[in-house]
């Protein structure tokens, strides 16, 4: 009796978090400074700050295939090869897809990272505020259901996410795009600060074109260092210069001495107590041993990414919560969403050819949506924004021409003899009931779980708008004087934006939605989903910031509630 | 599309690091489902073979050594047999002995006999059957591909052909480009 009372002790917290990326950390940052014992577990490997990221100081010499993948790397992660992010330099922080299954009804480029930081390793660090218009749209041309928020809610909490990541970037003043509290913004090279003022003078400033606001350090912020312009994000950074779990919100969550983290501890279900109608804690497979274990919590912040924390709930079966936890609404699961990109236009810019850089700048530049707002009406819902940039690359004909020899390799010892400036449009996918993921009984994973199906797919409103996102590229770039201007659309299926979101949406009315405005489920008042998966709409920006602010925003909330003992 | 138009989308989509390979796309599309590695071998002879005709895609030249110097005639081979699927190494095992065999009948000899001038001659005729058939894969294709690929990773050519500055520490999106000025050796 008394070993058994011991370890359930021993394995109780006052929170758990469930997943360590963005939102997670987050999480345990928060809820341990606001005085509570937090467990953080994360399905894969641990990786220590600078000392794990091994490729991140190597020269390009030292990779043994040049960067690129072996057959047998290809073999095992055949999802992750289907775009650029897995290569030799990044591989451990890619998932082998042979352990951990899925079924494609429809093709879904699902990318995962299991380890400690999750996708705050990988990501590309690019962080918009969402404005009203986002927080609006369903609510105004009825697809999906309504934001339980609006701006006025997450501003505050926008500006406090943004003080501690360290977000560089330009205030704008542009409605659709609201200003936060940057640090000095990187700069645009000449061509692109050539276009940028002749595409905001053609349109009169009713586009406008920015630098990427990035999480990327441009001064030395709460003892981390400054970008070192290496453009080696995706190995991790040695200098802490842009926000991961482990360069900002663990260490911060570390110092209250309030955190453990488990790594290894794939979360299997949330308990569910009929007495209560609460959750109990959460039943853990240990990754490395097949053991299964149980952790107990007054409260259970969800933070396994869109899909992840998806799978776990729909997982979560008991007599009250037949269809998985908190789903009597029927939406958990549905409204899966991604943006929608790799289509714009691309050109060679003129008389910059005394221009070169120096240092490489991991960020581009950035065209807020325009469309759909003001007099600019389309034929389609929502909007799309831009993302690109110029630079001066190392092409020469003589590649395509099969050269070879010393003048050959005389030119391609020089940069390219032009700049070359590209648009790539990002746009907003619809919320549609009919995009979904559930859970495959038929197949199992490496652990003996069962797996998610995911049947989506981009419809109408999305092929219009890429016709919109390469035509408007096309004649912006024109409009700018750049030369062989030429359209591209690569195709794209949902999941390569590695923006997927939507599956537990929230809502004000239980009947329709899964999570409140606090993104507390409705129906199980301790635990709280604050991934991408909470998400009612995903606008056309990129959205890690808005998950930093709403898991701030619900932490606040759930430590408050459970204070008054509400929870 | 066209793989070559896919590429340049594909590099374009990846910011400015344009591959320098022409066959970049082509060679991760042709994977096959299964484990294919190490389906051809290479002899010492044929790495030799290998540096040579490196060698002539990217020689020595005033600024820097060439693809021999760079560990070229190994890294093409250990190239084939880890990164291409089985279908591709016969491919380039068959090309090269098809190469062989037009030294021989041509020149009366092998590659590694002939003068730089008789090598490059037999590769201007590899190059134009290949430009001839669309650029399938080839044999002189795939090697070209890898002698550049390899030569501008490896510290010869990321050092000496090319200017390598690993930290930087600051941007500066304006520089002055002086002509000739060697370019950075990554993106």
């Amino acid at each position: 009796m008394n070993i058994n009372t011991d370890l359930k002790k021993q394995n109780t917290y006052d929170a758990i978090v469930v997943g360590s990326g963005i939102s997670g950390g987050w999480a345990a940052k928060e809820l341990t400074e606001k005085g509570l014992r937090v467990l953080m577990l994360e399905r894969g490997m641990n990786i220590e700050h600078v000392k794990d990221y091994e490729s991140a100081m190597k020269d390009p010499w030292e990779f043994q295939h040049a960067g690129k993948l072996t057959e047998e790397q290809k073999a095992t992660h055949p999802v992750q090869t289907r775009d650029y992010p897995y290569n030799e330099a990044t591989e451990k922080w890619w998932v082998n897809d042979i352990e951990c299954p899925y079924t494609e009804d429809k093709r879904f480029d699902w990318y995962r990272g299991f380890h400690v930081g999750g996708k705050s390793l990988m990501w590309g660090r690019q962080s918009y505020r969402f404005s009203d218009h986002n927080f609006e749209d369903n609510a105004k041309d009825g697809h999906g259901n309504d934001w339980p928020i609006r701006y006025k809610d997450i501003s505050p909490w926008y500006d406090y996410a943004e003080k501690f990541a360290g977000i560089s970037g330009q205030n704008e003043n542009w409605p659709l795009l609201p200003d936060g509290h940057f640090l000095p913004p990187m700069d645009m090279n000449c061509v692109e600060k050539s276009v940028k003022e002749r595409i905001e003078k053609h349109y009169n400033k009713s586009r406008i074109m920015t630098i990427g606001r990035t999480a990327n350090l441009t001064v030395p912020h709460n003892g981390r260092g400054s970008c070192q312009y290496r453009n080696l994000c995706s190995r991790g950074c040695p200098f802490g210069a842009y926000f991961s779990t482990q360069s900002a919100t663990l260490p911060a969550a570390m110092a209250t001495k309030r955190l453990t983290v488990r790594p290894y501890s794939i979360v299997n279900h949330i308990i569910y107590d009929k007495d209560t109608k609460k959750a109990k804690g959460v039943m853990v497979i240990d990754a490395e041993t097949n053991e299964t274990m149980e952790f107990y919590a007054k409260i259970v912040f969800v933070n396994g990414s869109t899909l992840g924390s998806t799978f776990i709930l729909l997982n979560s079966t008991s007599d009250a919560h037949p269809n998985g936890m908190g789903n009597a609404s029927g939406q958990l699961g549905h409204n899966l969403m991604d943006h929608h990109f790799r289509c714009g236009a691309e050109g060679t810019a003129e008389g910059f050819e005394d221009k070169y850089t120096y240092g490489r700048r991991a960020n581009g530049i950035y065209i807020p949506r325009y469309q759909n707002v003001g007099n600019d009406k389309r034929d389609y819902l929502r909007g799309f924004g831009y993302q690109g940039g110029a630079s001066r690359g190392l092409w020469h004909k003589e590649v395509a021409e099969l050269a070879f020899g010393g003048d050959f390799k005389d030119s391609m010892s020089l940069p390219a003899d032009s700049w070359s400036m590209g648009l790539g449009g990002f746009g907003e996918m619809l919320p549609y009931y009919e995009n979904k993921v559930y859970i495959d009984h038929n197949k199992k994973d490496k652990w003996g779980q069962p797996v998610l199906a995911i049947d989506c797919e981009y419809k109408e409103n999305e092929a219009k708008m890429r016709e919109d996102m390469m035509n408007d590229a096309a004649e912006m770039l024109e409009a700018s004087g750049i030369k062989n201007v030429k359209t591209y659309d690569n195709d794209c299926y949902p999941g390569m934006a590695i923006h997927e979101m939507g599956t537990a949406r929230m809502g004000n009315d239980p009947k329709n939605s899964v999570l409140n405005k606090w993104n507390q489920m409705h129906e199980v008042s301790n635990v709280f989903v604050t991934d991408g998966s909470c998400m009612p709409s995903i606008a056309c920006q990129n959205p890690s910031l808005t998950f930093m602010a709403l898991t701030a925003r619900a932490c606040d909330y759930a430590v408050k509630e459970l204070k008054k003992g509400n929870i | 599309m066209n793989r070559r138009e896919a590429l340049k989308n594909v590099a374009f989509l990846m910011g400015s690091a344009i591959s320098v390979t022409s066959m970049g796309v082509l060679f991760e599309s042709f994977t096959l489902p299964e484990i294919e590695k190490n389906h051809v071998s290479f002899s010492a002879k044929d790495e030799e073979l290998l540096a040579e005709f490196a060698d002539i895609i990217i020689p020595t030249t005033a600024s820097s050594a060439g693809a021999k110097a760079a560990g070229l005639g190994a890294f093409i081979p250990m190239m084939i047999r880890d990164c291409y699927p089985a279908k591709m190494q016969e491919i380039f095992a068959l090309g090269m002995k098809d190469m062989h065999a037009k030294c021989l009948k041509n020149f009366n000899k092998d590659f590694l006999s002939m003068s730089i001038e008789e090598r490059q001659k037999i590769m201007t005729d590899l190059k134009n059957e290949t430009i001839a058939n669309d650029k399938a894969p080839s044999f002189f294709l795939i090697a070209r591909d890898l002698t550049i690929l390899g030569y501008f990773s490896s510290e010869i050519g990321c050092t000496q052909a090319r200017e390598y500055l690993p930290v930087p520490g600051r941007y500066d999106g304006s520089a002055e480009y002086k002509p000739g000025q060697k370019a950075w050796a990554t993106n």
